[in-house]
């Protein structure tokens, strides 16, 4: 099914949570609705299951406007962040309830719970009590729940926030698989970047309750629309050195400048950011651009190098079979991807 | 030097001395004393005489017509009295537990018989039950129902015992349940709600589950304390009803013990000691339900969870 927000503003009283949000998400993909806590993302999603109403703008559901329409006339699957599955009710009991509501013949109920738990692979605990299950198979149990009477949407609210990290990336592939076996579209939320990255299809940025970016993981990744997105996205982050424009060139605050990165019609004295990633950085004994190495650290196949450039400590993943000595003067220059120059006060990117 | 530890040692024993000394004088000795008379044949209170030792006061007791009626008044109280009064209450702590206009309005009005002399309601009560001038009936005979003789000889009083009962004991239940409710996670109502639940599914499938070991403990502590009743009869009836056909189990004891010349000690002891075990049995019995239904819902595993993650 396709979705589409119309410039929905939401209001608390005097603060606004989502501002001007406008989106079309395509039918069967996985969006992810990322950011960081209080951009809004909770709201929006909220607002996508019926929960909340938003104050301005439509929300359609292909030709429906269902901006006003209760939840259970939506026809979604809601996954909670701590699932919310039934205590006192078994597994199977837990995934059948929704049927049960929509008044399924208990045979087929049945039937297509099992069918659901399958797919989830939790059959072979349907007698269990959510109590005595591990959290990732409550997971798997809350997703079929959500599921099983075949919604038009499904949307999952950080799902994985509250496993550890070597089941949040098995559950998380889980997800991506279940969602690609069932087709169904789903929005997905969650504050955690890499998350976001692994299983999208399209990731929506937000940062204040604004739509940053809308794009897919990787072009997010190599073309970030603003500053905002490029601090947000990557790990290591990327690194950040404070320089002003001179002549359509970037000139760091010690003076130094790399003629090889442009801007334009940017008026002279402009501060800005030089913001490059790590896997950017070139080794250049010729380049203008000196540095002075703090220490190198190996990273198994990797070697991550920090040193000071402009005055400021950064990282990059230098050549190998180099070796660098602490405090030794190197030259720095860097690939034609992942170099960005951006407004230091509005973010707005220049490069 | 040798001093010091001594009575470091004993000072804890100081500090609890008052509470031990009132518990042992107030509590202990009167039950075990209470034991004792129970199996004294002709036991006098003042001289400490008696005639014999054995079972005869049970006996006695159990043969006794006003016993077996005290016993079966009170069984069928506490039938009506506590099933009834937890139901009214799940209903209405649900009722105060949502958002709604003069909620404070309604949480003194609830709570009033709490903190009002039970005597004093209980004789509004009465005037309230009265067969000529009593609102009650009026209300019945508006409603095109004949009046209910309530206060006089017919079956009428006991139904005014009841009514008066589950009045009295409604506060502490609703404030018990309310607390129970308020532990529930809002988010399982979200839930039921995003599927489509109506307020009536919500209730008897996700509510009152979720509510069972807050109802349970409650019809628990109702159950005793109800097996106790006794003093309602007073501002109602002057007494165990007319012609004494209200007897329960604590008024039959202090028949026994107050009314009676001579008072008959031993008897009254004796239905004492069988109220206490019945009480014993009827609590056990609820405790082996609920510890059951816990099983059930899989809380032992989880608790070992818990337990297993805290020693991590």
């Amino acid at each position: 099914m396709k979705i589409r927000l119309e410039n929905i503003v939401k209001r608390f009283d005097d603060n606004t949570a989502v501002n001007d949000f406008s989106a079309e998400i395509e039918s069967g993909e996985l969006v992810t609705l990322l950011g960081p806590s209080g951009c809004g993302k909770s709201t929006m999603l909220n607002m996508l299951s019926g929960i909340l109403y938003p104050t301005e703008g439509k929300i359609y559901f292909d030709e429906d406007d269902v901006t006003f329409v209760s939840p259970e006339k939506r026809g979604i699957g809601l996954v909670f962040q701590n699932y919310a599955l039934y205590p006192h009710m078994t597994v199977l009991e837990n995934i059948c309830f929704p049927l049960e509501i929509k008044k399924v013949p208990k045979a087929e109920r049945i039937e297509r719970a099992k069918k659901m738990a399958e797919l989830v692979h939790v059959e072979s605990m349907l007698n269990r009590k959510p109590g005595q299950l591990s959290g990732g198979q409550q997971q798997r149990v809350a997703i079929a729940r959500a599921l099983v009477k075949e919604p038009r949407l499904l949307l999952l609210d950080e799902p994985l926030s509250n496993l550890d990290a070597r089941l949040r990336i098995e559950m998380r592939e889980e997800i991506r698989r279940i969602q690609l076996e069932t087709g169904v579209t789903t929005i997905f939320v969650t504050h955690d970047q890499e998350e976001a990255m692994s299983i999208s299809d399209h990731i929506i940025l937000m940062k204040l309750g604004v739509l940053q970016q809308y794009d897919k993981p990787q072009y997010l990744y190599d073309q970030p629309a603003n500053c905002f997105v490029a601090d947000f996205l990557g790990n290591p982050p990327i690194n950040k050195v404070e320089a002003i424009v001179r002549d359509g060139k970037v000139m760091l605050d010690n003076g130094e400048t790399d003629s090889t990165i442009r801007v334009e019609n940017i008026p002279d004295g402009t501060p800005v950011y030089l913001s490059f990633r790590a896997e950017s950085v070139i080794l250049d004994e010729k380049s203008p651009l000196r540095a002075r190495v703090v220490m190198t650290s190996v990273m198994g196949k990797e070697i991550i190098t920090s040193f000071v450039l402009g005055g400021k400590e950064v990282r990059g993943y230098m050549n190998s079979d180099v070796e660098l000595a602490r405090d030794q003067e190197i030259g720095i220059s860097f690939k034609k991807s992942g170099v960005f120059v951006f407004d230091r006060e509005s973010g707005e990117r220049y490069l | 030097m040798i001093k010091r530890p001594f009575f470091e040692r004993i000072k804890p024993l100081l500090y609890l001395l008052p509470f031990i000394l009132s518990v042992t004088i107030f509590t202990i000795y009167p039950i075990v004393n209470v034991i004792r008379m129970s199996f004294l044949e002709g036991y006098k209170y003042l001289t400490g005489d008696y005639t014999g030792v054995g079972f005869g006061n049970y006996e006695k007791v159990l043969a006794d017509p006003y016993f077996r009626q005290a016993l079966s008044n009170t069984f069928k109280y506490v039938l009506l009295v506590v099933p009834i009064s937890t139901a009214i209450a799940i209903v209405l702590a649900n009722l105060l537990n949502q958002k709604i206009r003069f909620q404070s309005f309604f949480q003194t009005a609830y709570f009033l018989p709490m903190v009002t002399s039970s005597l004093a309601v209980g004789l509004a009560w009465r005037f309230m039950f009265n067969d000529k001038v009593g609102i009650i009936n009026y209300v019945l005979n508006l409603l095109g129902m004949e009046s209910v003789n309530f206060l006089g000889k017919s079956g009428g009083n006991f139904m005014a015992v009841v009514i008066f009962g589950i009045w009295s004991i409604l506060p502490n239940t609703i404030i018990l349940l309310l607390s129970g409710l308020q532990n529930i996670d809002p988010l399982y109502y979200t839930a039921a709600k995003v599927d489509g639940a109506k307020t009536l599914r919500i209730f008897f499938r996700i509510t009152v589950p979720l509510l069972a070991p807050t109802i349970m403990l409650v019809v628990i502590i109702n159950s005793i304390s109800t097996f106790k009743m006794y003093h309602e009869l007073f501002p109602l009836f002057n007494g165990p009803g007319v012609a004494y056909n209200l007897f329960t189990v604590v008024y039959y004891i202090y028949y026994e013990f107050r009314v009676l010349t001579p008072p008959k000690y031993g008897l009254a002891a004796a239905s004492a000691v069988i109220l206490l075990i019945t009480v014993f049995i009827f609590t056990m019995l609820q405790r082996a339900v609920q510890a059951w239904s816990r099983k059930e819902r899989g809380e032992d595993v989880k608790k070992t969870k818990r337990h297993r993650d805290a020693l991590r």
